[in-house]
């Protein structure tokens, strides 16, 4: 099968976590994928039981750690699977969704919303609508990486595989802050070129 | 102050253990105090050095609870403790009927570190008060402080300084420190940066964070103690990095799971050893929950915190 690009816009690699829910939001992605409909591919889809598993930390964490856009999408309220899990949710998401800010996190770069098993168009038109908003948002910096990078490859690799052998703390001045890293100091969890620019 | 101390004798043969504060390691700083037997009575006191949450010990462990079930654990609340009691009464975490709680109207507490960093002191001799004045002697002579120089930031934006709940009230009531309106003032200054800058703002200030959890172990609400995610490996949110996200994440973990339940007590904020306004968040999150829910934490005992339920006719949210 012949595929023409289906990424609506040029520019920097973007990565956008997709949190479904296993019975509706990730059916009706299914739904759009085979009824064809044609939606961008910077979303990867992670399938959770319920949008009620879903723990504001993933979101922080993922946007703390350089992913470009969180969508979290789950069963219209009343629909739920198990009844009750998004009237859960929505409290607890838009809370977050409220704090991001106060932290200095673009509230934009996350979302959450309802679709349904079989509203192929409408998930076609929230992943379309959510991609388009974060490529004008641009890469996520993350925080505290100081390299101005997204989520990079170097840097997955460093979340998984360095963990507690990562590169070695900053040293602490006692009473003040930490030192940081020179700025000429080698780093080389990114001295691979950045592919994204 | 013996008020409080005639208040507690009064009540003792109902008590088998009293949580108050006693004498620290000079006479301007205090320390939780147990009292097992009526001979130490004598060292409860109560001052504006006090400034210990003492509910903290209710739910912790060692867990500080009556061995007889005729008798009952005492404990001293000022206001702001009082809201603590209140949430953990909520959430089942302590029993109302075990408790004898000894309510203290509060008019600010002092924090020694606010007026160091405004007048660095040396070889303090004294510390009294002349009315609302702090009147400290140390090497460079007499200095006089005003409420708005020595008191605690939790304290200056008070608006429950009298004891939501108590058994026995000591002392008369007293006028809030902050207008209803005025409460929120620190997180509205700060909002008036753009994004960047408040993002700038916490890395430099979390930079300095060491993880030691001192904030979290201070927390009254925090009761997940050694299942805390922070440190379990099985989920493993956190690594042993010293990184600025890891410490962004940390925080993130002890506001979002206080989100709700955060009575805005301030003990975070006074153990921290970096000194990093870390009630902030906290309050920021408590106006969120103010606002989107009409949701006040640590008021009614019978309330249930709004994120561990659900209202199916919200819209809008």
């Amino acid at each position: 099968m012949s595929v023409e690009d289906t990424t609506p816009m040029s520019g920097p690699t973007i990565r956008i976590v997709g949190f479904l829910c296993n019975w509706c939001s990730y059916g009706g992605a299914d739904t759009a994928g085979v009824c064809r409909f044609k939606q961008p591919t910077d979303l990867r889809i992670i399938r959770i039981p319920c949008t009620g598993r879903m723990d504001p930390l993933f979101v922080a964490k993922s946007l703390i750690y350089g992913a470009d856009g969180v969508l979290v999408s789950g069963c219209h309220p009343r629909d739920c699977h198990y009844a009750v899990g998004n009237f859960y949710a929505r409290r607890r998401l838009e809370v977050l969704k409220h704090f991001l800010p106060f932290m200095g996190i673009d509230e934009g770069r996350f979302q959450y919303t309802w679709v349904s098993a079989s509203e192929g168009q409408r998930w076609q038109e929230v992943v379309t609508r959510f991609s388009e908003q974060i490529h004008a948002l641009g890469p996520n910096p993350g925080v505290g990486f100081g390299d101005g990078g997204g989520l990079s490859d170097s840097r997955i690799g460093h979340l998984s595989a360095e963990g507690i052998h990562g590169p070695a703390a900053p040293p602490m001045t006692c009473g003040g802050k930490a030192a940081n890293r020179a700025p000429d100091e080698p780093e080389t969890r990114n001295q691979k070129p950045e592919t994204r620019n | 102050m013996n008020e409080l101390r005639k208040a507690i004798e009064a009540e003792w043969p109902r008590l088998e253990v009293v949580i108050g504060w006693g004498l620290g390691f000079d006479p301007y700083h205090t320390r939780p105090l147990f009292v097992r037997r009526s001979e130490d009575l004598s060292g409860l006191i109560w001052n504006p050095f006090c400034v210990q949450n003492l509910t903290g010990y209710l739910v912790k462990t060692p867990v500080v609870k009556a061995e007889d079930k005729a008798k009952k654990v005492g404990i001293c609340v000022r206001g702001c403790d009082s809201r603590s009691l209140v949430a953990l009464i909520q959430e089942k975490l302590v029993v109302r009927d075990q408790l004898l709680v000894f309510g203290i109207p509060c008019s600010g507490t002092v924090d020694w570190r606010r007026i160091a960093v405004q007048t660095p002191l040396s070889g303090v001799k004294s510390a009294r008060f002349e009315g609302d004045l702090l009147l400290v002697e140390d090497n460079g002579g007499v200095r006089k402080f005003s409420p708005d120089q020595y008191l605690a930031r939790r304290c200056l934006r008070c608006v429950h300084p009298n004891p939501i709940i108590h058994d026995v009230l000591v002392g008369e009531p007293v006028p809030p420190r902050a207008a209803p309106g005025n409460r929120y003032r620190d997180v509205e200054s700060f909002e008036q940066q753009n994004l960047p800058d408040r993002l700038a703002f916490w890395q430099e200030e979390l930079d300095r964070c060491i993880r030691c959890y001192a904030c979290r172990n201070a927390c009254p609400l925090c009761i997940c103690q050694d299942r805390c995610i922070a440190e379990t490996r099985e989920p493993r949110w956190l690594t042993q990095r010293m990184g600025v996200p890891e410490k962004f994440l940390f925080h993130f973990i002890h506001a979002l799971h206080l989100a709700g339940r955060c009575t805005e007590c301030g003990e975070c904020e006074r153990v921290c050893p970096m000194e990093i306004p870390v009630t902030l968040m906290k309050e920021k999150l408590g106006r969120i929950v103010g606002d989107l829910m009409g949701y006040e934490a640590g008021i009614d005992p019978e309330a249930t915190p709004p994120l561990l339920t659900f209202n199916p006719a919200e819209t809008g949210i």
